[in-house]
């Protein structure tokens, strides 16, 4: 409830009002990725393999990060169907992956906008 | 077959000769549904109203100017919702008495139809006022909605493509 009454409504008027410092969720980050890292970051990983995953008949939307995990837990699925709750373990992973997926997104459309208003107080300043 | 032979025969040697049938059976019609022309002296007037079952001074049929229904009675609108649910009526479908005269628009004030005669609870401008002012605000809303579209605070969704590199926010050590 408050993500949706408070959170959410508040992006919207964010970008309407300061769309200086307010990233848009559509638009890619725009600063260098490793500002402020001293060594830089890790890259992220993609495990599962294009053939993989059109052989799977993954849907284009899931070929991401995690997708390694849901096929694992596809595969699982099948191979003990109709007793698919004995896959809550590789669902679990899968989601948590998803999950994690998320908090990087959340993250790095954080720094972006600090980064923003850390430029606005520069120019400004 | 046989019926059907039959029924066509009899419609060949019965309905020629008798147009009242032809145009009750074919047409649902009989000169009987039609009023007569609009009265024009006190003479027919009394007639008129001695037709309809009414008495001479309830007997008021519509103007005529044209658009009037000759000498059918202009009878007070008076639905059936409206009728008094405990009289004995010959008709209680209805909530019609035997040969009591029907208003003109009786079709549309039958227990199934809208009764005319209701009563609201508020009235009618606050009703108006009520609608318009959920439209209004509904309106407003969704007119803002437009310029200010809320959103999860989060960057696109992250692919592995050619090119592309995305990161974690693991530091190399």
């Amino acid at each position: 409830m408050g993500n949706g009454m408070g959170n959410i409504p508040q992006s919207g008027f964010n970008l309407y009002f300061h769309p200086e410092i307010t990233p848009s969720p559509l638009e890619e980050p725009t600063f260098d990725p490793n500002v402020g890292f001293t060594n830089g970051r890790k890259e992220r990983v993609m495990i599962a393999t294009e053939e993989e995953m059109r052989s799977a008949k993954i849907p284009l939307e899931d070929r991401d990060y995690c997708a390694h995990h849901l096929l694992k837990y596809q595969a699982c699925r099948k191979d003990n169907w109709p007793w698919a709750v004995n896959c809550e373990h590789e669902k679990h992973v899968y989601l948590n992956c998803r999950y994690d997926d998320f908090l990087i997104r959340m993250k790095e459309y954080e720094r972006e906008r600090r980064l923003r208003v850390k430029t606005q107080k520069e120019i400004s300043a | 077959m046989n019926f059907l032979t039959k029924t066509f025969t009899l419609n060949k040697t019965i309905l020629p000769g008798h147009t009242f049938l032809v145009s009750t059976i074919r047409n649902h019609w009989n000169k009987d549904y039609k009023p007569g022309p609009y009265p024009k002296n006190e003479e027919e007037w009394e007639r008129n109203a001695k037709k309809y079952n009414l008495h001479k001074s309830e007997y008021h049929p519509y103007p005529d100017d044209g658009t009037g229904l000759g000498d059918y009675p202009d009878l007070p609108m008076i639905s059936a919702d409206s009728k008094d649910p405990f009289y004995p009526y010959d008709n209680p479908e209805l909530r019609r008495n035997f040969e009591e005269p029907l208003h003109a628009e009786f079709d549309v004030m039958r227990l199934d139809r809208v009764d005319v005669n209701a009563k609201f609870r508020y009235p009618l401008w606050v009703m108006l006022a009520q609608f318009l002012g959920v439209m209004f605000f509904s309106c407003t809303i969704i007119t803002l909605g437009e310029y200010v579209k809320m959103f999860h605070p989060l960057v696109p969704r992250q692919y592995p493509k050619e090119g592309k590199t995305y990161y974690t926010f693991e530091p190399i050590c």
